[in-house]
């Protein structure tokens, strides 16, 4: 079996799961409080950036911070829970298929999860956006490959933060500590974000990304830039050896 | 006296029946077997006596008390194993059962004597999600029969047992009327062994009741319909595709 | 008795360790911002214990509100995963008792974290603002912090005792505190959100204000706990 047919076989495993639903629930209330507030974007002067940037950037903040983690975490909790009930990992495991393929597969499954909440949010972006623009009768908008080139900036900078969660998610076995070391990672990022030893948490690369892109469109803010070295270096290390030690670990307790 | 007794008791879903007006009578101390085939209505019909679901038409009544109105009554009286063995994983045998013993408000020496019951003593100490199927299976059982309720609803009481463990679970469910005055209702897909524990029978087919009774009288019933009698299967399954064929072919 | 029972359930699921650990942590904020940044709060004007909760507060009752939520999802994943809740539904045992004792038992592990965190607080004002009368100040607002917290754990349990699947639960939890973070603090109305009232702080509110918050918690607590009960009532006639 090649790893193509893997990975479809687990995006299989999450049908009728929900997690789409709660994805978009996610983004929904993402932008909700943006549109309704979307007068304030007129208030920027200070910073020196205009309302269609400011409007888009808020909504990056907070989906980097919190919600996009989050929403990864709740993801590989529904990765392992899939396997866990009714014992289909112990059926995967006696099938001819190598432990270390399957865990890829399942990051990559990860991955694409991240992927889709990451669309859906700019799916809402232009949703919300569009109507902020007719109540405040100013285009709010910003050119879709802008947009995007925001959010894929946001899904490349994330993926090491997603090798740590996977990580956690297989090697500890009792969920409360998975789950809750996941969510707790969360929540330092805004305070890591202004040292220079950020790169280091994985946990904080998207929000870290998205704070210098508002540092580049604000005239009047000063933000760290991000500097490819040591990032890249670091982040690519980080990713390797967690996937490595999840393709080693997996399905070990079994 | 019944022990259990249903009128017309009925649970249909938006797109299907699944019980169908079915009354039954359970004597007191009987051992009942309740036949059918796989989504006859069976364990609906116990989930219904449980309260796990609402029937949407027909009353019954167990150990002379009506449901809804008392239903913690009848609970209180009920032990039950309903289709697979329900328990908390991260809990030995003991610690499950204790739960089971302090709701009930039993003493402490009846999780021993459901362990003994059931010949799970020996691994009382091990978390439940380590244990076999089998010993899950008794895990549920002696859940059941902590405390030596009057009533006892089993659903496929020896699935997953061995044949010394179906044996021995055979000859328990048998004995209980005598030793603990128990009336038993049990459902089992292994109709050599209704054959041997049961006093009194009811057949399930598409949630309609096509026989109650005693085995001689469904001996009696079936030859005067022209069905095989030499054994229970052979009878059941012929009573199941007479009723399937009226019902235009459906299985 | 649920409450005895609830905290049997507990046992090797790591719970207990996870609340005291998380309470470690959530201590450590204020000690770790004192110790690095000690400089930026003691020239400030104004009572230790409000320094330190403006400073520190958010990020430790975000943290608060993730154990939280996270306890909850689990405590009810655990009667979910091998079907222990339809046999608890088969004794008589009513499931509005099971969710008050999973609130006891949550409800203990929040004055555990809080007393932790409260044992931070007050080494923070012992040690950097060298105040011996700080105690009764951090009682106080700890005090406070415990009841506000009361309605977000209603919530969290109500949430997971509607959800079967663990990720569903916890994602509509996740959801939630999102928009809590999202509310303005000093919005009244709004910060009645269950999740968005652990925020607040006793020493940044008005005596008045900081007692309708109290009346509003309690009222909350009343109003879930109803609609939890309802809410089982209905399940339970439309299964």
């Amino acid at each position: 079996m090649n790893f193509f047919s893997l990975i479809r076989i687990e995006a299989k495993k999450l049908r009728r799961s929900k997690i789409l639903w709660i994805l978009a629930a996610a983004a929904f209330l993402l932008w909700l409080p943006s549109v309704l507030n979307s007068h304030l974007n007129f208030e920027m002067q200070a910073e020196g950036i205009s309302p269609e940037h400011n409007f888009l950037i808020q909504g990056l903040l907070g989906m980097s911070w919190f919600l996009f983690p989050a929403g990864m975490v709740v993801s590989t909790v529904l990765l392992n829970l899939t396997e866990e009930t009714n014992h289909g990992i112990l059926k995967m495991l006696a099938l001819p298929v190598r432990p270390a393929r399957l865990c890829l597969a399942k990051f990559v499954i990860l991955a694409v999860l991240a992927a889709i909440q990451i669309l859906i949010s700019v799916g809402m972006y232009f949703a919300g956006g569009a109507i902020a623009s007719y109540t405040q009768d100013y285009p709010l908008l910003l050119p879709p490959l802008f947009v995007l080139r925001e959010a894929g900036l946001i899904y490349l900078a994330a993926i090491p933060m997603l090798s740590i969660f996977w990580l956690l998610s297989v090697c500890i076995r009792t969920p409360i500590f998975s789950i809750g070391v996941g969510l707790a990672s969360i929540v330092p990022s805004v305070l890591i974000i202004n040292t220079k030893a950020w790169f280091v948490y994985p946990c904080s690369y998207p929000l870290f990304v998205i704070t210098a892109e508002y540092g580049k469109l604000a005239a009047n803010l000063n933000t760290a830039p991000v500097e490819l070295v040591p990032w890249l270096p670091a982040a690519a290390g980080i990713t390797l050896l967690c996937l490595f030690i999840s393709c080693l670990c997996f399905g070990r307790g079994r | 006296m019944y022990m259990i007794e249903t009128k017309n008791l009925t649970k249909s879903y938006a797109d299907f029946t699944a019980v169908a007006g079915i009354s039954l009578h359970i004597p007191k101390g009987a051992v009942y077997g309740f036949l059918g085939p796989n989504g006859a209505g069976k364990s609906t019909t116990m989930k219904m006596f449980l309260g796990l679901t609402a029937p949407t038409g027909g009353s019954f009544r167990i150990g002379g008390k009506q449901f809804p109105r008392d239903r913690m009554r009848i609970l209180k009286e009920t032990g039950s194993f309903i289709e697979a063995p329900a328990f908390y994983g991260n809990l030995t045998g003991e610690e499950n059962l204790d739960i089971v013993r302090r709701i009930l408000g039993l003493p402490k020496s009846a999780v021993s004597e459901a362990l003994e019951l059931v010949g799970l003593s020996a691994h009382r100490h091990r978390p439940a999600r380590t244990y076999s199927l089998g010993m899950k299976q008794r895990l549920g059982l002696a859940s059941a029969l902590i405390g030596r309720p009057p009533i006892l609803i089993l659903d496929e009481p020896t699935n997953g047992l061995d044949p010394v463990g179906i044996h021995e679970i055979r000859t328990l469910i048998r004995s209980l009327p005598e030793r603990f005055g128990c009336t038993v209702l049990v459902s089992s897909h292994l109709l050599s062994e209704i054959e041997l524990m049961a006093d009194r029978i009811g057949i399930l087919n598409h949630g309609h009741l096509l026989f109650e009774g005693t085995l001689d009288e469904l001996k009696f019933n079936a030859a005067s319909q022209g069905f095989p009698t030499d054994n229970l299967e052979e009878t059941f399954l012929a009573l199941i595709e007479s009723d399937n064929l009226q019902r235009g072919g459906a299985r | 008795m649920s409450f005895y029972l609830e905290c049997k359930k507990m046992k090797r699921t790591g719970l207990v360790p996870a609340f005291f650990c998380g309470g470690l942590l959530a201590a450590a904020v204020p000690v770790l911002n004192m110790a690095f940044r000690s400089e930026m709060y003691l020239g400030l004007d104004a009572p230790p214990i409000q320094i330190l909760m403006e400073a520190n507060w958010q990020m430790m009752s975000m943290l608060n509100i993730l154990l939280v939520t996270a306890g909850a999802c689990l405590m009810y994943h655990t009667e979910y995963a091998d079907n222990a809740i339809q046999r608890i539904c088969t004794l008589p045992a009513k499931e509005s008792r099971l969710f008050l004792g999973k609130s006891a038992f949550l409800f203990l592990m929040c004055a555990v974290i809080l007393a932790v965190e409260a044992a931070g607080m007050a080494f923070c004002i012992f040690h950097w603002f060298g105040h011996f009368g700080g105690l009764w100040s951090v009682f106080k607002s700890f005090g406070y912090a415990f009841l506000l917290m009361l309605p977000a754990v209603f919530g969290s349990l109500w949430i997971a005792s509607a959800c079967r699947n663990l990720w569903v639960s916890l994602g509509i939890s996740v959801v939630c505190i999102f928009t809590a973070t999202l509310l303005p603090v000093k919005n009244f109305a709004l910060s009645l959100f269950f999740f968005a009232m652990p925020f607040q702080i006793l020493a940044d509110t008005p005596p008045q204000a900081a007692r309708r918050f109290m009346i509003a918690a309690v009222a909350e607590l009343l109003v879930i706990a109803a609609g939890e009960l309802i809410f089982l009532k209905l399940r339970r006639s439309f299964t």
